[in-house]
């Protein structure tokens, strides 16, 4: 074999893979009958060469959704080629190219303001570098990102915001996490030109929460956009033209909302800064733990980062289904309360009514002797409100093994609906509230009992103009909302199609009606669930496809209390109990217990529990174990252990599995896992972690006729204060400060 | 005081289990003497007594009660006379004493009965596991 002959070959080879290719294609295909369908347009476009770029993944994952395959335009960024559906800004485009834009005022949730100019962008036949974020893309816009144009448009605009920004990025507490820090490493220039003095802004009062630099201000507009569209406040505003323009209230004024603590988040500089976390730690110091919030109902979606032994601040984490990418000021900033009257000793009550500290194994001893010597009957236990699942599960085993069955998580009422489970979840889901057009609130205020959900509510009626009614005490809405009544007679009202607001709800596609687990609490709930119940079947909430008859629950055990048939057998039992365990149930009112009742206080808060209590066992707090919640809408999560147990604290359920063992009614689970699989056993639900499982029957058509009448009594408000609603916010003086300051009086 | 016990010579391999049981009594018995010593350097005087280290001792040496190989049982006679040397000539601090001989020794007592079960031993020593 010559030379000759492998030149021969390699040229043979060329030739198929170059020349001949679009008869090769042809050839390949020889399957379709009809070869003139291969016109040449088609093999020209087939023929057109593959640009030659790397296969691009969008920024942080990015998907498109088309809402209409008709409406898909091609654009191409940085010769890339990307479909994107009609509508979608150049800076949209570009990420689902792959390609991250520079921005400080443009963000995914928030209007477009345009004013930063960070995102410029080349476009082809466009004498300037245009504003991605604002300019929609048309279809075969050919942008480029990374042209010297652009490269010098972002260095000058970074010079710019540089002028009058100050150079304290070492005494910051935005530094190491700031995108002005970050981009002006990544685009900016390596030297200024701006050689005269930097302009000072007087810092504003926002509160007890957002600290504020003002000349650190770069007037991205994020903060006031987010105040006016997500919190619906109008607190914050633009003053001011030029280099004169300030960001404030316009006056002296605190910023009262109750998701302020994001605008920290959405800050793109160090002008606001979480107050109690200021000069408290760096954040490459920090480590990360993905956990659940416990602070309501909602179960929102938190990163909790501690140093050490010592929670230091919570941040949100993304969770497009339950709370976006937002929290609620409690869950935020109530983490303080975490490290203030914390239990860490095992304690009995001597004589002298004073706490002595004593062993694990003989505080167990006497709980276990004591449990004894009543009868079953007499032994009550409560669950807190924020228990876990597993703590709840093990103890309803170890009572129903000591033959009683009187236990109950607080908050639930004397007579709790467990039977059904659409009957105490949120059907719709958090997220399906934005397909509503109508909602109907009975006896809740979700701005103060769910504030997530509130926002959720409050951007469907911002989004579809969405008619809200609302029965209950006179109450602080963000949105616009027709007050129907204050108690239970503007429901016999809409029941009977009587009330005028009754043809907005019956006239709505998919009407939503929620019922606040206050009314738990009544003796009339029965009947005005059966109320509610005939206003869902005459306005067709209730269908095969769409179900619209919510309950709003308020704490972060109730579902899964619910779910795993936390009911008292009678109703009247604590009047007569002689043992109560307390699982952190600081809510119960113990007053009408028996002077000579035993109480064990099993809990991690030395709260209103523990006044009453005999024996007291320390717990750890939900930053402290792993335990599953199930949220409102009845999706389970779990908490992640982020910091070690305080003292000699230990977890909820292994105290009761101990004590089991010492009582000699040995529980059958000595593990996380063995529990978890007894809990499979009772509601398989709260297994399916991250995933919703909606309720299967709904309790319209199932739940016998109720006999009882409606009472005369107007709904009443149940969370008196918004920020001190459980044992860990009211230990934590920040909370303390915001009930001082901020609750409207 | 300190020096008779500080040249101490590992002496060759036991050549049955007999002697070997006999160097067994006279180390314990070394180690009882040099109790005041001990208690002296690390003024253990308010904390324990004597006797109780005395037993502390006993049960560090019934704690490998089961072993009949004479060249192990040596193995641990020397480890035991190095421990007994570095204690006597002060290289460790009192909180080792503290931390080692007098508290874990208090614990492993607190262990006494065996009828409760793994989990429980395990609770009461602590949460994490």
């Amino acid at each position: 074999m010559g030379l000759g002959h492998l030149a021969s070959r390699a040229l043979l080879r060329s030739s198929r893979l170059g020349a001949s290719k679009p008869s090769h294609h042809l050839l390949r295909r020889t399957v379709v009958s009809t070869p003139e369908l291969h016109n040449s347009e088609a093999a020209a476009a087939e023929a057109q060469p593959e640009p030659d770029l790397p296969k691009r993944t969008p920024v942080a994952g990015a998907r498109v959704h088309f809402p209409n395959p008709d409406d898909a335009i091609e654009v191409f960024v940085d010769g890339y080629p990307v479909k994107i559906p009609k509508g979608m800004t150049v800076l949209q485009a570009c990420e689902v190219a792959g390609v991250d834009i520079p921005r400080f005022c443009y963000h995914d949730r928030l209007s477009i303001a345009g004013n930063c100019r960070m995102c410029l962008v080349e476009v082809e036949k466009s004498p300037k570098p245009v504003a991605s974020c604002a300019m929609p893309a048309l279809p075969g816009m050919k942008i480029k990102t990374d042209t010297p144009i652009a490269k010098k448009a972002r260095e000058g605009v970074m010079e710019f915001l540089l002028m009058n920004h100050p150079l304290d990025c070492p005494i910051c507490d935005q530094g190491g996490e700031c995108d002005l820090q970050d981009q002006s490493m990544a685009f900016g220039s390596d030297r200024g030109r701006f050689t005269e003095t930097k302009r000072s802004v007087v810092d504003k009062n926002l509160g007890p929460l957002v600290k504020t630099v003002m000349t650190r201000c770069i007037q991205c507009t994020r903060c006031v956009r987010f105040a006016t569209e997500i919190a619906g406040v109008q607190d914050l505003g633009v003053l001011g033209r030029g280099s004169g323009e300030e960001i404030g209230t316009y006056v002296e004024n605190l910023m009262t909302s109750e998701l302020s603590g994001n605008v920290i988040d959405i800050c793109p500089v160090g002008a606001l800064t979480s107050k109690p976390f200021a000069f408290k730690a760096r954040n490459w110091e920090l480590k990360g733990t993905e956990s659940i919030d416990v602070s309501d109902a909602v179960g929102s979606n938190i990163r909790i980062d501690s140093r050490g032994p010592e929670v230091m601040r919570i941040l949100p984490r993304l969770n497009e289904d339950i709370n976006e990418e937002w929290i609620s000021d409690k869950t935020r900033f109530f983490y303080d309360g975490l490290k203030r009257q914390r239990l860490n000793d095992p304690m009995i009550r001597g004589a002298d009514g004073r706490f002595k500290t004593v062993s694990w194994r003989d505080a167990l001893a006497v709980v276990a002797e004591v449990i004894h010597q009543v009868k079953p009957e007499e032994i009550v236990g409560v669950a807190g409100k924020l228990s876990d699942a597993e703590s709840m599960m093990a103890l309803k085993d170890f009572l129903n093994k000591m033959g009683s069955n009187n236990i109950w998580c607080e908050g639930n009422g004397p007579n709790p609906n467990a039977d059904l489970r659409s009957g105490y979840i949120m059907n719709t889901s958090i997220s399906g509230l934005e397909k509503a057009d109508a909602f109907l609130l009975v006896g809740t205020q979700p701005r103060v009992e769910a504030a997530m959900v509130n926002a959720r509510i409050r951007k469907t009626v911002r989004a579809t103009n969405a008619k809200v009614g609302y029965v209950g005490p006179s109450a602080d809405f963000n949105y616009d909302h027709e007050h129907l009544g204050t108690g239970p007679e503007a429901l016999t009202e809409l029941a009977e199609g009587r009330h005028p607001f009754y043809s907005t709800l019956s006239n709505a596609k998919n009407p939503v009606i929620i019922i606040g687990a206050g009314i738990f609490g009544r003796d009339d709930k029965d009947a005005i669930l059966a109320v509610t119940e005939k206003i869902a079947k005459n306005i067709n909430a209730v269908r095969p496809d769409w179900n619209g008859l919510n309950v709003l629950l308020l704490n972060a055990a109730q579902a899964a209390s619910l779910d795993l048939g936390l009911v008292p057998e009678s109703e009247k039992s604590i009047e007569s109990a002689k043992f109560v365990y307390l699982m952190g149930a600081d809510d119960e009112n113990v007053d009408k217990l028996p002077e000579d009742a035993f109480v064990v206080y099993q809990g991690h808060h030395g709260d209103k529990g523990v006044y009453r209590a005999n024996v007291i066992l320390p717990a750890s707090a939900f930053s402290e174990k792993e335990g599953t919640y199930a949220n409102t809408e009845g999706c389970a999560q779990t908490t992640v252990p982020a910091v070690p147990t305080v003292g000699d604290a230990r977890d909820d359920w292994k105290i009761i599995r101990a004590l089991s063992e010492v009582a000699g009614v040995n529980l059958p689970y000595d593990s996380l896992g063995a529990i978890r699989a007894r809990i499979g056993t009772v509601a398989p639900n709260l297994l399916q972690v991250e995933e919703r499982e909606p309720a299967v029957f709904s309790s319209v058509s199932l739940r016998p006729d109720v006999k009882g009448t409606i009472g005369k009594a107007p709904f009443g408000s149940v969370v008196e204060n918004f920020y001190m609603t459980d044992a860990i916010s009211r230990a934590s003086k920040i909370m303390a400060q915001c009930s001082a300051l901020l609750l409207k009086k | 005081m300190a020096s008779s016990v500080k040249y101490l010579r590992v002496p060759p391999n036991s050549g049955s289990l007999e002697e070997a049981r006999r160097r067994v009594f006279e180390f314990f018995k070394t180690a009882c003497r040099s109790i005041p010593t001990i208690m002296e350097i690390y003024v253990l005087d308010d904390v324990v007594s004597p006797s109780q280290l005395r037993s502390t001792i006993a049960s560090e040496i019934r704690k490998n009660a089961h072993v009949t190989n004479p060249k192990v049982i040596d193995m641990l006679l020397f480890k035991g006379t190095e421990e007994l040397n570095l204690i006597v000539e002060h290289s460790k601090q009192r909180h080792h004493m503290l931390g080692q001989y007098v508290l874990g020794h208090n614990l492993i007592h607190d262990q006494g009965n065996n009828d409760t079960s793994d989990f429980l031993q395990k609770f009461y020593k602590g949460n994490y596991y």
